[in-house]
């Protein structure tokens, strides 16, 4: 046991020790349901925190529950909210967007391959 | 205190989770127990309506064995699903618990050892680092705990063995009981059952780990002296802080169940709950020699398990053993093959005295919620625990 480690600095190991069976023919495939499980858990631990502030404001009488279900957001309100909701999905499909700005242009063009003979 | 049948019984060692790490623990135990109850059903479904016709029509006959049921559904999509999804939950599940443990490292290990040195309940702690970890362990991390049951990374250290009993907890999801006690408390249940005149004076259970099933047969009877052992240090001071830490006394000590202290004939009876399949073919050949060198004539050992392979439906013993090829738990199948009277007779026992029985779980509360399903990813599920062992 090295000497320096002690409970405030050591990291547990983060992964098992013997082989990651792989279950899908393409391994990304792996990977992206791990990271969606990971997600689907993310928000589940956010709805549930969620869920303890409303019961507590419920419990100091400082609104009641029933409230947030009845909650009409004002026009600016949905203006703002929508305009989140377009960076926000702006964000999470970036990827997408890529390829779309890259459609038809997938050849190799002629300043990338001058570039590429200068290096 | 009266355990509570909702949550996880709370003492001194239990680590403890913040609002976000308990609510992470909460989901991998939702997701397991959907896969157990929503998406396990269809995969059998998908055997029999895709997989299994597609076969036949191919070999012109059924599959002859699990293992080429395991072939032919290793190349199904849904399985495919299944299993990626079972695995990433068992990861997910050990990570839940070794953040919350990671963050109050420093408190575990020292209130631990408060513990330890008040002893408040007289149990004792007996360490020997002399003790060689075997290859059975070192070679894979059982059932995907990184680190396995034996690493220690500070000095006095109690994470795997924190991390191992809320892992155990959210693993079962709950089904052994707000103690992790059921296996210990199922085989007590069939013990009086069996031998209803039977009062064991010294009892000895191999591959303790936390103590979660040793603490039953001293709380069934008390009079007894309760020995617990096990080969890897950070789970045996775990285990002990734990039941000084509930008010039990267990005697603790680290050693393989292989090769033992104790004198011939000392124990009258001998348990093992989920041990042997992490073992290997040897190393069960030794416990079970070990054994009958302890047992005094008349004594029984008993060991836990999920149900043998034999006589089980060809789906149901190959979904049972996915933990073989997918969780780290290599002796997993085989161990589901032993011969329990060929096995008691190789130790020098006498083989008409061998039995297997199927002991219903003692922890009632759960029984609505079960699935009743041996399968891999649903731990106490079953309902029932597979116990088979020998009278000396």
């Amino acid at each position: 046991m090295p000497e320096e480690l002690n409970p405030a600095n050591a990291k547990l190991p983060k992964h098992s020790k013997g082989m990651r069976p792989q279950f899908f023919h393409d391994p990304t495939s792996d990977k992206l349901l791990a990271m969606v499980m990971a997600l689907a858990g993310e928000v589940s631990v956010i709805r549930d925190r969620n869920d303890t502030l409303e019961r507590l404001i419920d419990a100091k009488g400082l609104l009641d529950k029933s409230e947030i279900d009845q909650y009409k957001p004002s026009k600016e309100v949905i203006a703002e909210r929508d305009a989140w909701r377009q960076e926000y999905l702006s964000h999470i499909l970036r990827i997408v967007d890529l390829d779309a700005e890259n459609m038809g242009r997938n050849d190799v063009s002629p300043e990338w391959q001058a570039v590429m003979d200068e290096v | 205190m009266q355990p509570q049948d909702h949550e996880q019984f709370s003492h001194a060692v239990l680590p403890e989770a913040t609002a976000d790490e308990f609510a992470r623990q909460e989901f991998v135990k939702s997701y397991k127990l959907h896969l157990a109850t929503q998406v396990s059903p269809k995969t059998k479904t998908v055997y029999e309506t895709q997989v299994k016709p597609s076969f036949e029509k191919e070999h012109g006959r059924t599959p002859k064995n699990r293992h080429e049921i395991r072939k032919a559904m290793n190349g199904n999509n849904h399985y495919q699903t299944w299993s990626s999804l079972l695995r990433t939950s068992q990861e997910m599940m050990w990570k839940s618990c070794q953040v919350s443990v990671e963050r109050q490292w420093g408190k575990l290990v020292s209130e631990a050892k408060k513990k330890s040195s008040d002893k408040p309940a007289g149990g004792t702690l007996s360490l020997d680092p002399s003790v060689k970890i075997p290859r059975y362990l070192t070679a894979v991390d059982i059932h995907c705990q990184p680190g396995g049951y034996h690493t220690e990374l500070v000095e006095d250290d109690v994470a795997p063995g924190a991390i191992f009993e809320r892992a155990v907890y959210i693993y079962a999801m709950g089904q052994l009981g707000p103690m992790n006690d059921d296996m210990g408390a199922s085989t007590i249940a069939y013990i009086q059952k069996t031998y209803p005149d039977f009062t064991p004076k010294r009892i000895l259970d191999l591959g303790c780990s936390t103590a979660n099933s040793t603490v039953p047969y001293k709380e069934t009877f008390p009079d007894a002296e309760v020995f617990g052992v096990d080969v890897a240090a950070p789970m045996l001071r775990y285990a002990h802080a734990r039941c000084e830490a509930i008010g039990v006394p267990i005697h603790l000590s680290q050693q393989n169940a292989e090769h033992l202290d104790f004198e011939d004939g000392s124990f009258d009876l001998i348990v093992s709950h989920i041990l042997i399949h992490e073992t290997s073919t040897t190393a069960f050949r030794n416990i079970m020699k070990e054994c009958h060198r302890l047992l005094a004539p008349g004594g029984v050992v008993i060991h836990v398990e999920t149900p043998a392979y034999k006589g089980m439906d060809d789906y149901d013993a190959f979904i049972l053993d996915w933990d073989t090829y997918n969780n780290n738990e290599p002796f997993w199948g085989k161990s589901h093959e032993i011969d329990p009277p060929r096995a008691a007779e190789e130790a020098g026992f006498d083989p008409s005295k061998s039995f297997e029985a199927m002991a219903p779980s003692a922890y009632e509360a759960a029984k609505a919620k079960r699935t009743n399903v041996f399968q891999g990813g649903d731990f106490g599920g079953g309902g029932f625990w597979y116990l088979y062992g020998v009278q000396k």
